[in-house]
Order: structure tokens, then C-alpha cells, then sequence
């Protein structure tokens, strides 16, 4: 097991790969009692076209069905509900999709090897049949009634249809009813063979545990399980420019909103290995739209922004800058975003306030079981590895730099979606 | 873990003392009886109290301070607990340290700075800032039912009984807002830090002595109060006849929300049985709720229930569609009805101990979460962690079959989607 010190932090990490390909990080806690397990594959919503194994023909599965296999991979053969199993010890359970990644988790603070031994087990033996893809068809509906009555989310799904011309990321990640309707047993057993692979995967555990029991169990309950080759993939060839710079929509809102989204083509930032990039875009879109902006003091000053978020979405090929805003004047709101990316400027001064809260953030997360689960697991996914130096990293970001990576940023290659209120409404 | 309660005259301090945690949080409490016609006000004096000081002109200004405080974390927060409303301020801040020696006595001196010297002149706030905030809030009231799911709610316990405290809106009131003007708010600000009862929290590894120096040189209030009006709410009995009410939306789901009134419960059974009771019944994605509604029929995504034990209510809510209304409502009362008959097994009262339990244990990893668990003590006189866990254990079945018999389904709200989908 290779061990992981995270500088500054007071913690290891243990790392392991057992002969499979199955990736392991754990991050045991001396002084806590809860632990959480997450058990994940890098199979998400946006791979929906794929050549399976043992075939030659590319097959397109509906949308949608990351999720829908998620939902379904809760069934077990021989009736033993995984919920059921971890209520028994008081340990909660879920699942999640994404884009790019599916997981599986349980926490709590009892029977930590029974339960890692039952995650793994159940995560391992599907058990699809007619009837059961049947019944979750209702439950998925509703599941995808209830966001669409979501009017933030209705938006940034707008935003994402104008931004990509092809990708699949202009689908939602839990697709739509009329998809999901077409989803049979066999469609899920593709997926999952092809997908829930041990060399696609890996198991973040984090908390009170011992990690040399851990991976005693993992290696009984996997080890054995045989590894095949990453389906292939076409690559999306997704146009550099977005695909419509303008869009107003009616939806139930009674308050406006604006979503805008720039697309940059990597290419463009110049030669950063990913992690480094991200820090630089997430500390540019901080420090000039950020709550300590002048930006932010200048647009509240006018009475123009009732609130606001930005966030940051990586594709192959591209980064991409997502602004939401609710204002009750968004014309006004879009000009002075549109002043600001004129005349962008990082402040040094700013800069290095921002890395100092964000090594003050660092040290506070670690304190709490799951904001250290997220942070690693986002790292594990995105960058492929444990990040031992993070504070390290943020204190040597440059000004210089930065300065260059925003000059790089074409910020016309912007998609703007309006959302206003329906005129017939009262 | 050592707790410690000093009455300090005009208020209360409590001093938690763990190593377990990098970070000190301080929560001030002011809490009084709750008003209706108050709550907008307060909520717009929350929000002021972070948009300037005296000597942080601008927000930008109070919040790069915060920041230079090794992103020190300030916030306010307005909710109502039973008869009362709760104004919080919290500060988490790194311990020394990680920082530097001084820090966290300057973080509360700034805390100070917020509450106590706001951007005033001539007994009034400055009407610049009011302008903004009240734009906010105007915006977030008329948003309101943007957010269908809490709308249902607002809506069912307005049809619940419009002049209990459980339909007033937190949010606050379109009506209310246009009448605050930067005298006002003033007097209500000098209302609010005289004759409200105070707790001050706080936990970290602390040396409680310092603590109480740095406390009270920061903390002083002019006034003695004593107010005892009680937390709980009064025991409504459940009407004869259960309430529907109903209100379209645009929208394409139904929302669904359900008071049943716990009616004649005593303190034990609503601390103790109440809560099992609730996590057999929809507490989770093993609840019998979960099991029939969507596992069985497929009708929903979400299904829960969870008690809002100071009012007297368990509240039952999802989303559903709408022409499943009926047959969704008919098996939410099956199954209350199962839970008045004893259908559950030993196994389910285990599993739902167990389940208590680790919310327990759960519960020392938060500091946040440790302060909410002293104040219910303190204000409620609730039992400590520890007889908790020994009593919830020991609770029968037929505790729990008692209190099941003593809930009734009162008021049935449906926000009814009536746009189609277009998926």
C-alpha cells in the first residue's frame, strides 16, 4: 500500500490496486466515529453510443440509463433490499449519477466490515428482470417530473443544449420519460458488463476504520472478479464555438434569470497539467465574480443581482464557465457582465487574499468526514489521483500566470439564456 | 467532551471543550415570542447586519475582513422553534493554532462590530443598504412558489389553521417589507438587543476562562429580561372531519403535503416513541411509507415524513402525479392505520434504535450539531446524549402503538401540476 501524507493536513492517505485493476484510497480517521464508504465506477450519463465488448457494431443505449441501471443495481436476487441490510446497523445508503461517474455509497458508524463486504456484493451482482425495469419506470417518471419543475435546472439544461452542438451533455443526466420508457433488461446488463468493470472503477473509504481489514475485504470480494478492456468510444467532435449565442425562454418563474455560459476550447489556455488549470479558472471566476469582487460590490450597488453562482464543467475538450443570476433587470445585469469581461483585471492584492481563504478551507474541510469524501473523490475522479500538496499548490499559483490564462479566455464565445415568466400568467 | 453554563447576568454562556474540531464556532442567540407582523422586519435586519458596520462600509468591505481572518465564516439566520423566533449569528473561525495567536480574538471583536455597532447614523440605518436588501427579498417573497415543494408546504398549514405560528411565513411578507424605512428597522434593532433573551455558544478546544474574559468584554447588554412564555405550541385536537385543500400550479408534478396532528401526547412519548415511530413509518428509504408508495406502486420518487415535535404535527409529503392523488393518499392512511394495528416487526423497532443511535454518534462529529443539541436542553430541559440513547433504547412496541393511535390525519394538501410534461 502506498502511503499519501497530506501536507498540512495531519492525515495519510493509503492507496492500493488489487491485480484486476480495481483502484483503492483510504483515509482512516483516529478520532472520529462515523466512516463513509463510496464505491464508484467512471461510467455516467454522457456515454450513451459505445462499441460493446465482443462485438464490432457501435449501439446507442436510450438516455438516461447511467441512471436508470443506478436505480436498478438496488435489486437483489435473493430479496436481501440493500436498504433493508444497512437500516439493520443504523447505516444510511444511496446512490448518485453524473455525467462522467456513478456511485455507490453507505456511512454510519457501526458494522463497518459487514457493510463493505454487502456494498461490494450488491454493486457486483445485478439482477435485472422484466418486471422490476417495469416498476421503476413510475419512480424515475416522477423522479424527472420533479426536476423539470425546477426552474434553475430547467435553465442550465437550456444553457447546456446552446453551448454543446453534439455533446452529450445537452441531454439531462436522468434523460427523459420518453427514453427511459425504452429501457429493457437487456439494455442495463450491456451497460453494466461493459462498465461496472474493476479496472473502470475504484472504492474511496474515509473515516473510523482500519485499512488494512478493508482491503482484506475488498480483495476477497473483487479480487476475483475478471477485468475487460474500456469499450470503445467514439470521440465527439464538438465545435469550438457555441452553438447559440441567444435564447429566451418562458418557464414558471415569477422572478428572471439568466444563465450564461462561456465555452473555451483547452487548446487555447496554453500547456497546464488539469488540476493546475482548474485552480487558475476556479481563482479567476473567484476573484472577479466572486462575493469579495468589485464586480459583485457594483452590480448589488445598482440593484441589479438578487443572487448569483458560477461554477466550472470539464469535457474533453473544453472548460466551461457557468453563470446564473437572478435579476429583476437582466438586460442592465448582462451589459456590466459583459463590461467586466472588457476590461478584466486580477488584482494581485485580491489574488493572494483568495489563496490565503482557500488554504484556510482546505485545513477547515478536513475536520468533517464528508467534505473530505467529496474533495478526494473529485480529485480521485477528475485528475486520476490523490493530491498530496494541494495547500502547497495553491500557495505558488502566480499572478503571472493567471494574468495570461485570462487573457487567453474568449469571452464571446458565450451562450445567454433568459428565463422570464409565462405573459398569460397572472 | 465538557460543557459548562455560565449565567452572565443579561445572558447565558455555554463553553463546549473538545479537541475533536480545527475550527472554533461561537453562535449567539437571540430568541423571543414570536410575532407575526415581526418577521419580515427581522429577517431584513439579518441580512442588513452583513451588508455594512460602522467601520465596513460595504459588503465587499465585511466580507474581505472576514476573509483576512483566515476566512472566518459569518452568518445570520432567522427560524421559529415553537412559539419563539431564533436570530443566530454564527462565526466559525480556525483555532490559533493554525493561524495565528490573536485571531479568533479578533474574530470576535468583528462579531461584536456586526451586531453591536451596524451602519447607523441618527438612529437610523442607512437607507442605501435597506433599498438593497429589501430588493432582495422582495425578489426571493415573489419567487416563492418557484419552489413547489415548499410552497405545498406554506400552503398546507395556512389551510392547517391560519392563525397558529406553524402557517406564518419565515420568509416574511410583501406587505410587511414595504413598511420598513431605515427608522423602524432602528427601533426594532434597539428592541431586539435589549429585551431579548440570549445564549452564546461556544465550542472548540477552548480554555474556558479565556473564553468568558473574551465574552464578556465583547458581549454587554444593558437590560435584565425575563420572558417565559412556553416553546411548545398548544395542543390543537384534530378536527372531526380531515381538511382537503387543493391549489393548481404550473407545474407538471403534484406536490403533496400532510399534517397529521399528534394529539394528547406526553413529553416522553413525543421525545422518545414519536421518534421511532417516525423513522418506521417514513424516516428513510426502508420506511413502510417508502416500501408501499413508491417500492409497491410505483406512484412517487420521494415519500417521507419527519415530526415537528413543538407543534404537535408529523408531517407526510411527495411528489406525486396527479391523477395518483387519491390512490396515494388512501395508502399513506393504510399504512398509518397499519402502524395503529402493531404492522410492524421487532426487527423494524430495531432497526429504527439503530438507526437513532447512529444519528447520535453522528451527531459529535458536528460542532454545529453539538450546539443545537445543548440548546434543545437548555430550552426545552431535554435529556443529554447520553439518557437519550438509554431511554430511547428501552422504548416497546406498545409505546410506540400508543402514540400511533394518538395521530390523526388532519389536513391534506395537494399543489396540483397541471401543465403536461414534455418529455
Amino acid at each position: 500500500m502506498e502511503t499519501i501524507k497530506l501536507e498540512g493536513l495531519d492525515i495519510c492517505c493509503y492507496k492500493d490496486k488489487l491485480k484486476n485493476g480495481l483502484e483503492m484510497v483510504f483515509v482512516p480517521y483516529k478520532d472520529k466515529k462515523n466512516y463513509f464508504i463510496s464505491y464508484a465506477t467512471r461510467f455516467g450519463s454522457e456515454i450513451t453510443s459505445f462499441v460493446p465488448i465482443e462485438s464490432k457494431k457501435e449501439i446507442k443505449v436510450p438516455d438516461g440509463i447511467a441512471h436508470f441501471l443506478e436505480h436498478k443495481m438496488f435489486e437483489q436476487e435473493n430479496g436481501v433490499d440493500p436498504f433493508t441490510f444497512f437500516s439493520e446497523s443504523g447505516t444510511g445508503a444511496n446512490a448518485s449519477t453524473s455525467y462522467d461517474n456513478t456511485q455507490y455509497i453507505c456511512y454510519g458508524t457501526k458494522d463497518f466490515e459487514k457493510n463493505l463486504k454487502f456494498l461490494l456484493k450488491f454493486v457486483n451482482e445485478p439482477y435485472f428482470t422484466d418486471e422490476n425495469v417495469e416498476k421503476e419506470k413510475g419512480i424515475i417518471s416522477e423522479e424527472l417530473k420533479m426536476y423539470e419543475d425546477i426552474p434553475e435546472i430547467k435553465l442550465e439544461m437550456k444553457l447546456r443544449e446552446n453551448i454543446y452542438h453534439i455533446h452529450p451533455r445537452r441531454v439531462d443526466i436522468g434523460g427523459t420519460i420518453e427514453e427511459i420508457n425504452k429501457i429493457e433488461k437487456e439494455d442495463l446488463y450491456t451497460c453494466y458488463k461493459n462498465f461496472y468493470s474493476p479496472n473502470n472503477m475504484f472504492i474511496l473509504i474515509v473515516g473510523n476504520f482500519d485499512q488494512e481489514k478493508a482491503r482484506e475485504i475488498i480483495e476477497e470480494e473483487i479480487g476475483k472478479k475478471k477485468s475487460i478492456p474500456f469499450p470503445k468510444i467514439k470521440k465527439i467532435k464538438e465545435q469550438s464555438t457555441i452553438n447559440k449565442s441567444y435564447e429566451k425562454i418562458e418557464s414558471n418563474v415569477r422572478v428572471p434569470k439568466i444563465g450564461m455560459g462561456i465555452k473555451i476550447p483547452k487548446k487555447n489556455l496554453g500547456n497546464y497539467d488539469e488540476l493546475t488549470l482548474d485552480l487558475y479558472l476556479s481563482m479567476i471566476s473567484t476573484v472577479c465574480f466572486g462575493s469579495s469582487s468589485t464586480f459583485r460590490e457594483r452590480v448589488r450597488n445598482k440593484k441589479l443581482l438578487n443572487s448569483f453562482y458560477t461554477e466550472w464543467e470539464t469535457t474533453d475538450d473544453f472548460k466551461t464557465l457557468y453563470m446564473i443570476a437572478v435579476s429583476d433587470n437582466l438586460d442592465q445585469f448582462l451589459e456590466e457582465v459583459k463590461k467586466e469581461f472588457s476590461q478584466l483585471t486580477i488584482e494581485e492584492s485580491s489574488f493572494e487574499r483568495m489563496k490565503k481563504v482557500w488554504i484556510a478551507n482546505e485545513v477547515k474541510m478536513i475536520d468533517y468526514i464528508d467534505s473530505t469524501v467529496h474533495n478526494i473523490y473529485d480529485d480521485y475522479l477528475h485528475y486520476h489521483m490523490v493530491v498530496p500538496n494541494k495547500i502547497e499548490r495553491i500557495r505558488k499559483l502566480n499572478i503571472k500566470e493567471i494574468q495570461k490564462i485570462a487573457k487567453q479566455i474568449d469571452f464571446n464565445n458565450m451562450a445567454v439564456v433568459i428565463q422570464v415568466p409565462k405573459e398569460k400568467e397572472e | 467532551m465538557q460543557y459548562t453554563r455560565k449565567d452572565l447576568g443579561s445572558y447565558r454562556l455555554h463553553c463546549i471543550r473538545t479537541k475533536k474540531f480545527k475550527t472554533i464556532m461561537v453562535r449567539v442567540v437571540f430568541h423571543t415570542p414570536i410575532k407575526k407582523e415581526e418577521i419580515t422586519i427581522r429577517n431584513v435586519l439579518c441580512d442588513i447586519f452583513m451588508q455594512s458596520s460602522k467601520k465596513y462600509r460595504s459588503k465587499r468591505e465585511l466580507t474581505i475582513k472576514a476573509q483576512d481572518l483566515y476566512a472566518a465564516d459569518f452568518q445570520t439566520s432567522n427560524s421559529r422553534m415553537g412559539n419563539y423566533m431564533n436570530t443566530n449569528f454564527y462565526l466559525t473561525v480556525l483555532h490559533d493554532k493554525y493561524t495565528e495567536k490573536g485571531n479568533f480574538q479578533a474574530a470576535v471583536e468583528f462579531l461584536k462590530e456586526i451586531i453591536f455597532e451596524p451602519d447607523i447614523e441618527k438612529n437610523a440605518f442607512d437607507q442605501k443598504k435597506l433599498d438593497i436588501v429589501k430588493t432582495n427579498c422582495k425578489s426571493a417573497l415573489e419567487a416563492i412558489k418557484e419552489d413547489a415543494s415548499n410552497y405545498s408546504l406554506i400552503r398546507m398549514f395556512e389551510a392547517y389553521d391560519k392563525k397558529s405560528p406553524v402557517s406564518y411565513r419565515m420568509m416574511g411578507y410583501i406587505e410587511d417589507l414595504e413598511k420598513i424605512t431605515p427608522q423602524n428597522l432602528y427601533q426594532y434593532y434597539q428592541n431586539m438587543i435589549t429585551s431579548n433573551l440570549v445564549d452564546i455558544f461556544v465550542i472548540g478546544d477552548i480554555i474556558e476562562e479565556e473564553i468568558i474574559q473574551i465574552i464578556k468584554q465583547n458581549f454587554v447588554f444593558k437590560t435584565l429580561k425575563k420572558q417565559r412564555v412556553p416553546y411548545l405550541l398548544p395542543n390543537r385536537k384534530p378536527r372531526p372531519r380531515r381538511l382537503f385543500a387543493k391549489e393548481t400550479s404550473e407545474n407538471v408534478q403534484s406536490r403533496l403535503a400532510i399534517a397529521c396532528c399528534c394529539y394528547g401526547l406526553t413529553d416522553y412519548e413525543r421525545n422518545y416513541p414519536l421518534t421511532l415511530y417516525n423513522v418506521i413509518l417514513g424516516g428513510g428509504n426502508d420506511s413502510k411509507l417508502f416500501r408501499e408508495v413508491r417500492e409497491k406502486y410505483s406512484l412517487c420518487y420521494d415519500i417521507y415524513s419527519v415530526p415537528n415535535k413543538l407543534d404537535h404535527l408529523l408531517l407526510i409529503r411527495s411528489g406525486i402525479d396527479a391523477k395518483n392523488y387519491k390512490q396515494t393518499v388512501d395508502l399513506i392512511e393504510k399504512v398509518l392505520n397499519e402502524m395503529k394495528k402493531g404492522k410492524f416487526t421487532e426487527e423494524n423497532l430495531k432497526a429504527a434504535k439503530e438507526y437513532y443511535n447512529t444519528a447520535l454518534e453522528e451527531l459529535e462529529e458536528s460542532e454545529s450539531r453539538i450546539i443545537d443539541n445543548y440548546y434543545m436542553m437548555e430550552l426545552l430541559g431535554t435529556d443529554d446524549l447520553e439518557e437519550k440513547r438509554k431511554k430511547m433504547n428501552q422504548v416497546t412496541k406498545e409505546e410506540i402503538i400508543k402514540v400511533a393511535k394518538k395521530i390523526k390525519m388532519d389536513t391534506i394538501f395537494c399543489l396540483e401540476g397541471v401543465k403536461d410534461g414534455n418529455n
